[in-house]
């Protein structure tokens, strides 16, 4: 199975660099982009039957290792699809 | 009185802190391999700057699994002094030793330079020869250190009187451009509650003697060696910080 981990800054702690993506997108001349949160993405293939096992394998990874939990919130998608 | 010097897999401050400490301080250093088991009877421990593990996934992220780590974590919690210095700092806030996280530097850039620290508190293994708001001038050299806590976990700090060192002007006033990489409340170093696990940013092993620009680092080693000498005090019960 595959989950996929979205790891992002909390919504409370400052982005310096997704701000400095949106002032270079501002320079570009896409003023309608006013914000940019920059993440990190994990694709993990676990050996799981179930999704719910996938899932609380991959949540377990993240709090121990993927995400610092001071700093960051993480989302999991599960599922057998390939990436596109 | 022994130092052990941990060596992780891209650390590059090791020898520096070793020659410090053999050379300039006269005190026996051993340089402990990451994936030894035991830190050789030293009496202190640590934990030197560089880019343990590439830095990859996070600053410490990947160190704080070492081997060594968890004899680290348990001489710690036996009370004796442990520092982390730059990268060591940043493996100690990972491995939950020391409160809060490392954010990229506000400007983004990887700040090499001279700054000053003001010392906060002298009541630690590590500043325990310091004058109460002396003014140090040691350089900085990191890409991730801004120092970030939840506010709650800052003002506990505070009240628990951990915070060590703050970035400040050469006449010892904290003010925004004082302040290198936008850490919260111009925190540069931080002990934990029981006062005997500290970290900073700056490099005190880089400054202890005149000839490389400043011999105002070798306070902070030399802090440790007169308490151990003396016996660490106990610093009293205080409040268990929230979070880790």
């Amino acid at each position: 199975m595959r989950a996929r981990v979205y790891v992002t800054l909390k919504s409370s702690v400052f982005d310096p660099q997704g701000t400095t993506v949106a002032e270079a997108l501002h320079t570009l001349g896409y003023q309608m982009v006013s914000s940019v949160r920059q993440g990190k993405y994990f694709e993990l293939e676990i050996d799981a039957a179930t999704e719910d096992e996938t899932r609380k394998i991959a949540s377990e990874v993240s709090d121990k290792l993927l995400a610092n939990p001071v700093i960051e919130s993480y989302r999991i998608e599960v599922g057998t699809g390939a990436t596109s | 009185m022994k130092f052990a010097v941990i060596v992780f897999p891209g650390s590059n401050c090791d020898h520096d802190t070793y020659y410090a400490v053999k050379n300039v301080l006269g005190m026996e250093a051993e340089l402990v391999w990451h994936k030894d088991t035991s830190l050789h009877g030293a009496d202190v421990v640590v934990l030197p700057g560089g880019f343990a593990h590439g830095d990859y996934l996070r600053t410490g992220s990947i160190a704080c699994f070492s081997p060594i780590m968890t004899e680290v974590k348990r001489f710690a919690e036996a009370g004796h002094p442990v520092i982390g210095i730059c990268n060591g700092f940043q493996i100690l806030l990972e491995a939950g030793l020391l409160p809060g996280a490392m954010l990229r530097n506000r400007s983004l850039k990887f700040q090499c330079e001279q700054v000053f620290v003001r010392v906060e508190q002298v009541d630690t293994p590590f500043t325990v020869a310091c004058q109460q708001a002396q003014v140090l001038r040691i350089p900085i050299a990191h890409g991730e250190g801004n120092y970030y806590a939840e506010p709650e976990v800052v003002e506990c700090l505070e009240a628990n009187r951990q915070v060590l060192f703050r970035y400040t002007t050469p006449a010892g006033v904290v003010m925004p451009g004082a302040n290198p990489n936008g850490s919260v409340n111009a925190i540069a170093g931080l002990c934990n509650v029981t006062r005997n696990v500290v970290g900073l940013m700056p490099h005190p092993e880089r400054s202890c003697e005149d000839i490389v620009g400043s011999a105002e680092g070798l306070v902070i080693f030399k802090s440790v060696v007169q308490a151990v000498t003396n016996g660490l005090q106990d610093s009293g019960s205080i409040e268990p910080l929230l979070g880790r």
